[in-house]
C-alpha cells in the first residue's frame, strides 16, 4: 500500500515537471486569485478595525472660520462648553496642531515648519470635545454648527457611514472579482492537467488494459492538482504579507492611517490559503480526469 | 473484485525458468452465445456470433480489414458492450458486469499490440514493472518478478535500455513480457508481427506457443498466412460481421 501511494505520488510530481510551463501558468493563475481573495479580506478587516476606532471615541473636532481672532474662538469654546452634551472641550491652537501635522510627516528639523507658521498657516483653530450622552450625538453636533464662528466639524458619523459603504463596496467587487478568478483559475487548472493527461494517453491506455481502475488512473492527476495548489497557497501567502507590509509602511508614513499587524494572522492565512490552494487543484484534477474518462471512454484499450 | 476473477497469487511455484505458473485446466474460458454488436451509427461490426474457445487453446482471428475482429477483441475486453447475446469469460457473464468490475476481468488478460506501446521514456524495465505498479504489487515483488519474466522472452541483458534502442523484434518481446508478468489467464495478441521483421515474425508466435504450451489460452488476431499455415492451429475467420470458418484445417482449404 505504502509503495503504491509512494508510485502515485512520484508519478503526480513527474506530471508537474514534464508539464513545467502550464503549471506555472496555473500558479500564476491561483497565486493571483489567493492575492486577491487576501487583499480584499485585509481591507474589510482594516476598515471593520478602523470603525471600531472610530464608533469607540466619543469626540470630535470642531474647526473655527479662517481667520477668526482666538478671543472669537475662545467665546465660541465657551459657548459649546455650556450645552448640556458636552463633558470636555479642549481649545487647540492653530500653531499647535501645524507643529503636530509636521511632526507626524517626519519634518524632525522643523524645516517646513518655518513656513507655515502666523499667517501662513493653512489651518484654523479648533476644539477637541467629547460627549457625555453619545446617542445625544446628531442633536448636539446640530446646537454646535448652530455657534457663531464655527465653519466645520469632522463628524465621525459620516466617515463611519463612509467606511461602511467601501466596504460594502470592496466585499462586492472582491466577491465578483474573486469568483470569477476561481472560475478562471479552475479551468486553467483543469486545462493544465487534461493537457498532462493527453500527453499521457499512451500511459493511460496501457494502464486500461492491464486492469488499472479509475482511481489509479485519477490519482496522480488529482496529486499534480494539489500540489500546485499547495505551492500557490504558500507562494501567495508569501507575497501577501510582503505586499501588505510594504503597503501599510507607506501609508502609515503619509497618513494616520493604523493599519492592523498581520503577523499574528499569518499562520491563519497560510492555512487557509493552502487548504484552498489545495482544494482547487483537487477539484481541477478531479474535473479533467472525470471529463477524459467520460468522454474518451473509461475502459478504453484503443484496440 | 467479481467472483471468477480473482487475481493469482504471486508466482511462488516457478522453479528455475519454467512456465508452470502459467498452467491452468482445460476448461471453456471464452463463450459467445450469437453475440451482434451495432455501433450507434448504425454499423452492423458482428452478426449472430457463436463461438467458444477452451481454455489452453491457441487460436488465430483472420480477416479482411474492417471484417469486425477488432470488435471481436473490444468485447472480450469490454471495451464495448454487445447489442444482443451473450458473452462469458471464465464463468463470468460479461453482460452482468459492471463498469467498476472491468479492470478486475483484465487482469485476468494480457494484451499485445501491433504497435507495441512500450513507454519510450521508460525502460525495459520500467515498462514491465508499470503493468505491476498498475496493479498494486509491492516493490519487492516486482523486483523479484520482473527479472524472471525478462528472462523469459530473453530479454534480461537489456533491462537498461529504452524501447528505442531495441529492434522490433525486442520490443514486441518486451511488450510480451508485459503482457505476462501479472500471470494472465488468456493472453490477446492483436497482429503482434504486423510491425516487425517478417524473419522474426516466427520468432516472436514461437515464443506464444511456448507460453501457450504452459497452458496461457492465446487469441491472436493476424493478416499473415504464412504464420497462420506454419503453426496449424485453430483459425477462426471473421468476414463482414460473421463467423465464416472455424477450423483447424483453415489452411488446406485456402490452398
Amino acid at each position: 500500500m505504502i509503495d503504491h501511494m509512494r508510485y502515485l505520488l512520484r508519478e503526480g510530481v513527474r506530471n508537474i515537471w514534464s508539464n513545467r510551463t502550464m503549471s506555472l501558468a496555473s500558479i500564476g493563475v491561483l497565486v493571483s486569485c489567493l492575492l486577491l481573495t487576501g487583499a480584499a479580506v485585509l481591507f474589510s478587516l482594516n476598515i471593520s478595525g478602523a470603525m471600531k476606532a472610530v464608533e469607540g471615541s466619543n469626540s470630535v473636532k470642531v474647526y473655527m472660520k479662517e481667520g477668526l481672532p482666538v478671543l472669537n474662538a475662545l467665546k465660541a469654546g465657551d459657548e459649546i462648553k455650556k450645552l448640556d452634551n458636552i463633558k470636555s472641550c479642549e481649545f487647540i491652537l492653530k500653531d499647535d496642531a501645524i507643529k503636530k501635522v509636521m511632526g507626524m510627516l517626519g519634518d524632525t528639523d522643523a524645516t517646513l515648519l518655518e513656513g507655515m507658521t502666523g499667517k501662513d498657516n493653512p489651518l484654523p483653530d479648533a476644539f477637541q470635545i467629547s460627549f457625555k450622552d453619545l446617542s445625544r450625538y446628531r442633536d448636539t453636533v446640530a446646537q454646535i454648527r448652530k455657534i457663531d464662528g464655527v465653519s466645520s466639524i469632522n463628524d465621525y458619523s459620516d466617515v463611519a457611514a463612509k467606511l461602511t459603504k467601501l466596504d460594502r463596496m470592496v466585499t462586492t467587487a472582491g466577491f465578483w472579482i474573486i469568483l470569477l478568478l476561481s472560475l478562471v483559475s479552475l479551468f486553467i487548472i483543469s486545462n493544465t492537467i487534461r493537457v498532462t493527461m493527453f500527453s499521457h494517453r499512451l500511459e493511460i491506455s496501457i494502464m486500461k488494459s492491464v486492469g488499472a481502475t479509475d482511481w489509479f488512473v485519477r490519482v496522480p492527476f488529482i496529486v499534480e492538482g494539489v500540489i500546485i495548489g499547495l505551492f500557490s497557497g504558500a507562494l501567495a501567502s508569501g507575497i501577501l504579507r510582503l505586499l501588505y507590509e510594504r503597503m501599510t509602511g507607506t501609508l502609515t508614513s503619509i497618513t494616520l492611517f493604523k493599519p492592523l499587524d498581520i503577523r499574528p494572522m499569518q499562520p491563519r492565512i497560510t492555512l487557509w490559503f493552502l487548504l484552498a490552494g489545495a482544494a482547487f487543484g483537487a477539484v481541477g484534477g478531479l474535473i479533467s480526469i472525470g471529463r477524459y474518462l467520460k468522454k474518451e471512454g473509461g475502459d478504453v484499450v484503443e484496440w | 473484485m467479481p467472483m471468477g476473477f480473482a487475481a493469482r497469487g504471486p508466482i511462488g511455484a516457478e522453479t528455475g525458468r519454467t512456465w508452470e505458473f502459467l498452467g491452468y485446466g482445460a476448461i471453456a474460458l471464452i463463450e459467445f452465445q450469437n453475440v451482434s454488436k451495432i455501433y450507434s451509427n448504425g454499423t452492423m461490426a458482428l452478426r449472430n456470433v457463436n463461438l467458444h474457445v477452451d481454455s489452453g487453446e491457441f487460436v488465430f482471428i483472420v480477416g479482411s480489414s474492417g471484417a469486425g475482429k477488432s470488435t471481436f477483441l473490444k468485447l472480450i475486453t469490454c471495451e464495448e458492450r454487445p447489442s444482443e447475446g451473450e458473452i462469458v469469460v471464465g464463468d463470468q457473464k460479461l453482460s452482468g458486469l459492471r463498469r467498476g468490475d472491468v479492470p478486475y476481468l483484465r487482469r485476468t488478460m494480457g494484451m499485445v499490440f501491433q504497435d507495441f506501446r512500450l513507454i519510450q521514456k521508460m525502460t525495459v524495465y520500467d515498462n514491465v514493472a508499470f503493468a505491476m505498479h498498475v496493479v498494486g504489487a509491492s516493490s519487492r515483488e516486482i523486483r523479484r518478478k520482473v527479472p524472471y519474466i525478462l528472462g523469459l522472452v530473453n530479454l534480461q541483458d537489456k533491462a537498461d535500455c529504452h524501447p528505442c534502442e531495441l529492434s522490433g523484434g525486442e520490443q514486441q518481446r518486451v511488450g510480451l513480457a508485459r503482457a505476462l508478468i501479472n500471470s494472465p489467464r488468456l493472453l490477446i495478441a492483436d497482429e503482434p508481427t504486423g510491425n516487425i521483421d517478417p524473419a522474426l515474425s516466427f520468432e516472436v508466435v514461437d515464443l506464444f506457443s511456448e507460453i501457450n504450451k504452459r497452458g496461457t489460452t492465446i487469441l491472436m488476431v493476424t493478416h499473415e498466412h504464412s504464420l497462420v499455415k506454419r503453426f496449424g492451429r485453430r483459425v477462426v475467420e471473421i468476414h463482414d460481421g460473421s463467423v465464416v470458418a472455424d477450423s483447424c484445417n483453415w489452411e488446406a482449404r485456402h490452398d
